[in-house]
């Protein structure tokens, strides 16, 4: 009798060990899925549009109402420029990229301003002062700067005319790391 | 049956155990600090500040020592132009093509804890740009009730960046009187704040540029008498400071000692808070001190400043967003000093970036030494909202992360006022060409 229960005893303990180890396995991959879940949600995503990879489009109004996006510029080479009437090293390195804008035409390729954090008021009048010569997004609810994982502007994308991204400056611009991007973009100069 | 249905109930009780414990385990690694002693608050419902169909934005909140909550604001300058003045383009109106950058400083008071408002009264007496985002104007106060303001308007070329700072205190019957300059060199300051100190007189300080390279900004006070004379020219007291952020001060022992902080950045770029403390009333400070090596290298303006707040202790808080050395480590920081500004203890997290965003943080202490910060960060919709979380007086039990804002938009840029047991958060909503300005109350325990 003994015998007979210790036989049946040591099954049902295996499947019940079984049971717990399968249990155990649904519990991890669950944890893990939560886990995973919340690095997500807490931790920054990992999709920069990096050099090679395709730019992201979008459609911003500019200064006069019409409006503008990558496909405006598709094409032809493009230097895309964050900037904000704010902003110290966006108004010095200004002077060299209403330069480069103002060539744009004769060296075949394109300027675009995509204002960030500043109202369309202050743009408007930063653009007069500065004489800007370039086209000019508002990019007034942030969505094209959290699309480009801006920081803080300036920073500049360099794409080419099929709408890759051929080199980044993130900081102030030189003249000649505009010129070494253009050309990575395709300009010929 | 019976004996396989209750082995079955064990084992699904074992998991369910098991799962709890890793579930705790796993809440333990993703927050800051598992306690949470503090309860969530319980804010009252929105209220706006400020005239909707002129875009007011860029609150700053401050308690009088009567009482009354004050709020000082910007939004769209709509009086007509002098006869013969050249006229800018016309107000700005959402929809509209035409847009003037002409702002007015507009300030407002409730003697009901944020109920019910005074009519606003425009600050400014000339039309100028009033600067707002991280430069905005701010409020001090004298005991006898009269009211100091300071703001920055861009240079005379309307660079912001090459800005001064204005001032103006109430005239004792209801208006402001005429607005001076006070740095002495055109076109070099901008960000200023205003305190009153304990014994009454007024500190102005700002970060300037008149020594334009080869080190970064630097830091420039000022002090004025009870009646807006001044009482010291413009003087340095640091240097290297980042171009683009708020400044923060704290006063201890009767205003002889001074602690202020800012972001300083260096030749490598590299961005780091600092704290500055005077133990002359703040005639001269001492070399600054690191809160954090955050490491954080950026050429670019990422215009988000820190914030102080002395607790009863002398215990000093700091509140910042740094990106650190990289994207993952990006977020809202707190540190503490329990050793008058010559150390401070490891950062805590207080909340993560969500995604790639330069956030905006400030921090009020309680009279029961908790600290209540207030910061924006981007909900699941890619949108900033306004957060706000308390740190319990142990300095290791954090409240819950608790949303303040429903903003359509974006809501940015908070501001906190404390006072006994009412709390203040105010904000600015954007939502394409409109602004807002939104502020909600709760009471705390004190």
């Amino acid at each position: 009798m003994k015998k007979k229960n210790h036989r049946r005893l040591f099954p049902s303990i295996r499947a019940a060990a079984l049971r717990s180890l399968l249990c155990c396995a649904v519990v991890l991959v669950f944890t893990s899925a939560i886990g995973w879940a919340q690095h997500v949600q807490h931790g920054t995503q990992s999709s920069a549009p990096n050099v090679g990879t395709a730019a992201i489009d979008f459609d911003l109004r500019s200064m006069d109402g019409s409006s503008v996006g990558l496909a405006t510029f598709r094409g032809k080479p493009l230097m895309m420029n964050f900037f904000a009437s704010w902003c110290d090293p966006c108004r010095e390195e200004m002077p060299l990229i209403n330069e480069i804008a103002a060539r744009s035409g004769k060296d075949g390729y394109a300027v675009l301003g995509i204002a960030v954090e500043d109202s369309r008021a202050a743009i408007m009048q930063y653009a007069q002062e500065a004489k800007l010569v370039f086209p000019i997004g508002l990019d007034l609810n942030s969505t094209v700067k959290r699309a480009y994982r801006i920081f803080g502007p300036p920073a500049t994308f360099f794409i080419d005319a099929q709408g890759t991204i051929r080199d980044v400056v993130i900081g102030p611009m030189t003249a000649e790391r505009a010129r070494e991007g253009l050309k990575k973009a395709g300009a010929t100069l | 049956m019976n004996k396989t249905l209750t082995r079955n109930f064990a084992a699904i009780a074992v998991c369910l155990a098991l799962c709890m414990i890793l579930a705790a385990c796993s809440a333990d690694l993703s927050l800051p600090d598992p306690n949470r002693a503090s309860n969530p608050l319980i804010f009252g419902p929105e209220q706006r500040l400020g005239d909707n169909e002129k875009n007011p934005s860029t609150p700053f909140l401050r308690y009088s020592p009567d009482g009354r909550l004050f709020a000082i604001w910007t939004e769209d300058h709509d009086i007509p132009w002098p006869q013969g003045a050249q006229s800018p383009t016309h107000q700005h109106r959402s929809g509209d093509m035409t847009a003037s950058p002409m702002r007015n400083a507009m300030l407002a008071w409730s003697a009901d804890g944020g109920k019910t408002w005074s009519p606003p009264v425009r600050v400014n007496s000339n039309t100028e740009a009033v600067q707002g985002e991280e430069n905005g104007p701010k409020v001090a106060f004298s005991a006898d009730k009269r009211t100091y303001v300071v703001w920055s308007i861009p240079g005379e070329k309307g660079d912001k960046t090459r800005a001064n700072i204005r001032f103006a205190m109430d005239d004792g019957k209801g208006r402001f009187t005429p607005a001076q300059t006070l740095n002495e060199v055109k076109d070099t300051a901008r960000f200023p704040i205003i305190e009153t100190a304990p014994d009454g007189t007024l500190l102005v300080a700002w970060i300037d540029r008149r020594i334009d390279g080869p080190k970064p900004r630097q830091l420039y006070l000022m002090r004025l008498s009870p009646a807006g004379k001044a009482l010291t020219k413009n003087y340095q007291v640091g240097e290297g400071l980042c171009e683009c952020c708020k400044l923060g001060i704290a006063f201890a022992d009767g205003g002889k000692t001074v602690y202020m902080v800012d972001r300083e950045v260096d030749g490598n770029k590299i961005r780091n808070h600092v704290l500055r403390k005077s133990t002359d009333s703040a005639q001269t400070f001492g070399a600054p001190v690191e809160i954090n090596n955050d490491g954080w290298q950026v050429p670019s303006c990422p215009h988000s400043g820190p914030s102080i707040g002395r607790d009863s202790r002398g215990q000093l808080h700091v509140s910042w967003f740094t990106l650190g050395r990289s994207e993952q480590e990006a977020g809202i920081y707190y540190s503490v000093s329990k050793d008058d500004g010559k150390s401070f203890a490891p950062r805590q997290l207080v909340q993560a970036n969500t995604a790639p965003e330069t956030l905006y943080a400030t921090l009020a202490v309680g009279n029961d030494d908790r600290v209540y910060l207030a910061w924006s960060n981007l909900d699941n919709d890619n949108k900033a909202q306004i957060y706000t979380r308390i740190l319990a007086a142990d300095g290791r039990t954090w409240s819950p992360v608790q949303q303040l804002s429903r903003a359509k938009g974006n809501a940015g840029r908070p501001v906190l006022a404390l006072m006994k047991d009412q709390l203040h958060v105010a904000w600015t909503e954007t939502d394409g060409e409109d602004s807002r300005i939104v502020l909600r109350s709760a009471k705390v325990e004190q």
